[in-house]
């Protein structure tokens, strides 16, 4: 469905120097620096996939995004969308994606939300039955329909992402991007959109992309993870897998009657405060069970926990190197 | 004061940081003072004195507009409508500092950095390709200093007034225009207004444009005797004191309103 | 043919709609209607006052008369404003660069010249339209100029032509800020420059400046060669030959503006980041 080849991109970087005399110099004699946003990313997403980009801000996950949807030429490197490349056909080949970038809206801000709807109507060229059906469906998961008659520079943010997620999808194409999508969104308008996500993806087959900061995104909807810093892909792969490659690792969390407690073996204490102490353990060499085993041996055990490895350790972990 | 002082630095810094605009400005600037001085040498084939003026003043008087015109950038209406617009406008009042003495502070930390950018690259090319914009008369200079100065005042003042209208009416771009292209034909930059009809130039006399372009121009390159420019410089003067009564007026009137909404 | 017939409806249909929103918009902002009705025409009355004043004191500039020089300014005021309709966002294309609003334009399956300009239609660039219409037919009148069939096709191949020279030159200036990426509005210069060179005649000129503006700039196609020759001024410039010329320039000052435009395109770096 979607094929990145060996993509890169640079961008240049005029220097600034401090203070007014910085300035002057920059001035007659401008400096620069290339910055290479993206380098050598390699990967193929298949139809249906829902797939994540994360990594630290800079990491280049906006720029790879804004590659696949055809508005960045790659420096170097391809992207193909069922087999085309995006910057050679950009006209034939955008027909079937739609974009939702974060901040920045497509609609217009004067008139009333139906009427950026229209407007798509026309350029996508959706015969009036379809555009009624699809919008009928859109309505059942977001409730479009209250909001449809508002002028959009009257809308709150949530109200505003909805529409732009109808608009995005108004011509039903193959593939959705978002661009940290959830970014300044309260509770319920998060919750909406990540229904929206996972409904299209269901029913429609639509293949989403999406960066983001927001674990719970990841946690919600993501099944496959690409995590890219400084440009470099650090993993790419399964979810579950990466937790289990980077983070084999779970936590027994002891408390005890008193404050005294026992090592073992098998297991790093990382913390001990008061009755309670954690252990660290390689999930591949022991099992939760045989550890308390072991400690109630030694000492009576009041209570246990266990804390899983979560995809924070694995974004600080990812983020960190 | 500091605070204002260091608002003028940081703004000299800031235009300094696009170098394409700076080059961009000057090559423009460049084509419109060379067209018109070609514009004006064109007309005066053949002629002595039009409107009291003959053509080598004429030429001065282009090269000392291109400068001018430098000097008479202000960005305050703009500033003042993004803050009505975003909404900031409120906390931007409330502020301990004025926040139309920022404005200012900002437009001739502009200014200072277009001096350097612009006037004297300008200066050079105008003496090189048109002329070499000698004073007419070097004892009209304190004049010519004071009336320029004044110009600049009133210039910034009709800015600041128009950019409050913003305070009720939010979308002022289309005042702006009206403004701009009221200057930019009554002010004389173009064309001097002795050459419209005596009863023409006489009501525009009672505007302000003029004494924002025509006046300091005129000084400079000495059309008129003493007690003209005198009487002249009496009216910008005028302008100027009404100008500052009507800004005060409405500075106080926005500040009151913006406080009894209370943001 | 059927393709680009198809094209064609495609891209027609669109426009209608985009049209459509552009008057609900004014609609929405029924404040600014009056601004721009005084505005527009104001700057043009005044213009040609100041022609009749300039007339008044120098006499006929290089040889044109009143008459000549109304028809001329008409002329150029009505491309003017043809240009303000359709190309006036060409003068802050640099805002649009720097604020990534091309990426809008990008993920769709239009041409992203036709969606920046066509998206942000300027209807209010009418109101610039009727006091050129009312003193051109004035110069029409003044110069004894017969309006038949033929003139007005005439006119019609001339305005074109003139719209998309002004139209490429906009785009030309606006380009560069994808290799600049700053923010630089060349209008209010770029206007006068205009004002200067196509308001008046270009014989007025020296010699080296008539080439540049024949030529490299070729403005002078906008108004003053076809003027000469539709009021038989210069026996040099064809009557039937010059609209033709003034059109062809304009399609290729397109082009080359269309190719400059897509090469900044591909360095358009979006915003953020």
């Amino acid at each position: 469905m979607i094929e990145a080849q060996n993509l890169c991109k640079d961008y240049a970087l005029k220097l600034k120097e401090p203070g007014l005399k910085g300035a002057l110099k920059g001035l007659v004699m401008p400096g620069y620096k290339t910055i290479h946003a993206v380098r050598d990313l390699s990967f193929h997403i298949d139809k249906g996939e829902i797939v994540g980009f994360i990594g630290p801000n800079g990491a280049g996950k906006s720029t790879t995004i804004k590659m696949m949807s055809g508005i960045l030429t790659p420096t170097k490197g391809r992207v193909l969308i069922e087999g085309r490349d995006i910057s050679k056909y950009r006209k034939e080949v955008v027909r079937n994606i739609g974009v939702v970038f974060g901040q920045r809206s497509q609609l217009n801000w004067d008139l009333r939300l139906g009427e950026s709807f229209e407007l798509l109507k026309h350029i996508y060229q959706i015969d009036q039955a379809d555009f009624d059906r699809t919008l009928e469906d859109l309505d059942q998961i977001l409730g479009i329909r209250e909001i449809i008659d508002k002028p959009v520079r009257q809308m709150s943010l949530g109200q505003r992402v909805k529409g732009d997620l109808v608009a995005s999808m108004i011509h039903s194409p193959g593939v959705l991007f978002l661009d940290e999508p959830t970014i300044g969104l309260d509770v319920s308008a998060k919750y909406a959109l990540r229904k929206f996500i996972k409904e299209i993806n269901r029913v429609r087959k639509t293949t989403v992309i999406l960066t983001t900061h927001d674990l719970g995104d990841i946690q919600e909807l993501c099944e496959r993870l690409i995590i890219i810093n400084h440009g470099v892909m650090m993993e790419d792969g399964n979810l579950s897998e990466i937790v289990d490659r980077i983070a084999p690792y779970k936590t027994l969390v002891v408390e005890y009657y008193d404050e005294s407690a026992p090592e073992h073996p098998g297991c790093e204490m990382t913390e001990h405060d008061g009755n309670v102490a954690k252990y660290k353990f390689l999930k591949k060499d022991l099992t939760a069970a045989e550890i308390i085993a072991d400690l109630s041996n030694i000492k009576t055990i009041k209570d246990v926990s266990i804390e899983e490895a979560g995809i924070d350790d694995i974004i600080k972990i990812a983020y960190g190197s | 004061m500091k605070k204002y002082l260091y608002v003028v630095k940081t703004q000299i810094i800031k235009s300094m940081t696009y170098e394409f605009n700076v080059y961009g400005n000057i090559v423009m600037q460049t084509i419109i003072m060379i067209t018109s001085a070609c514009f004006w040498k064109a007309l005066y084939k053949g002629q002595g004195m039009v409107g009291d003026v003959d053509a080598d003043s004429m030429l001065t008087y282009v090269v000392l507009s291109s400068l001018l015109s430098v000097l008479l950038i202000t960005n305050v209406e703009r500033r003042i409508e993004t803050s009505v617009v975003k909404g900031t406008v409120a906390t931007d009042m409330m502020k301990p500092v004025n926040i139309f003495g920022i404005y200012f502070a900002e437009d001739i930390g502009n200014i200072l950095a277009l001096v350097f950018q612009n006037m004297l690259p300008i200066l050079i090319i105008g003496s090189l390709m048109v002329k070499v914009p000698l004073m007419a008369d070097l004892r009209d200079l304190p004049l010519f200093i004071l009336s320029a100065a004044e110009s600049f005042l009133i210039n910034w003042l009709m800015a600041a007034l128009f950019g409050m209208i913003a305070f009720s009416a939010v979308n002022i771009d289309a005042l702006i225009q009206v403004k701009k292209h009221l200057l930019r034909l009554l002010s004389g930059s173009i064309i001097p207004i002795w050459f419209f009809p005596p009863g023409v130039s006489k009501v525009l006399g009672l505007l302000p444009f003029v004494y924002i372009y025509q006046l300091p121009l005129s000084i400079y390159i000495g059309r008129g005797d003493r007690a003209q420019q005198l009487s002249q410089m009496r009216i910008q003067f005028l302008w100027l004191v009404i100008l500052t009564g009507l800004f005060l007026y409405a500075q106080n009137r926005a500040t009151r309103k913006v406080m009894v909404q209370g943001g | 043919m059927g393709k680009a017939y198809r094209e064609l409806i495609h891209y027609l249909d669109v426009t209608v709609q985009v049209i459509k929103m552009a008057f609900m918009t004014i609609i929405e902002y029924p404040s600014n209607i009056a601004g721009w009705l005084i505005s527009n025409p104001l700057q043009f009355i005044m213009g040609f006052a100041i022609i009749k004043f300039v007339v008044a004191s120098f006499g006929q500039i290089n040889g044109w008369n009143y008459g000549q020089l109304a028809f001329l300014y008409g002329l150029s005021v009505i491309s003017h404003a043809l240009s303000m309709i359709f190309f006036v966002q060409g003068w802050f294309m640099g805002y649009y660069v720097i604020e990534g609003e091309f990426d809008r334009y990008l993920t769709r399956p239009l041409g992203v010249l036709y969606q920046f300009f066509f998206t942000n239609i300027n209807i209010f660039g009418v109101t610039d339209l009727i006091p050129g219409i009312l003193v051109f037919i004035y110069g029409c009148v003044k110069c004894g100029v017969r309006i038949d069939p033929l003139f007005i096709i005439q006119v019609i191949i001339i305005l074109t032509g003139a719209t998309l020279i002004r139209g490429g030159i906009y785009i030309l200036l606006g380009s560069t800020s994808f290799h600049t990426r700053s923010a630089v509005d060349f209008g209010q210069y770029t206007q006068e420059i205009m004002d200067k060179t196509t308001m008046y005649p270009l014989s007025m000129y020296p010699e080296s400046m008539q080439f540049i503006l024949t030529y490299l700039i070729p403005v002078g196609w906008i108004s003053f060669y076809p003027v000469s020759a539709l009021l038989g001024i210069d026996s040099a410039c064809n009557r039937m030959l010059v609209p033709f010329i003034t059109l062809a320039v304009g399609i290729l000052v397109m082009l080359i503006a269309g190719v400059y435009f897509s090469m900044g395109l591909k360095k358009y770096e979006s915003a953020g980041n």
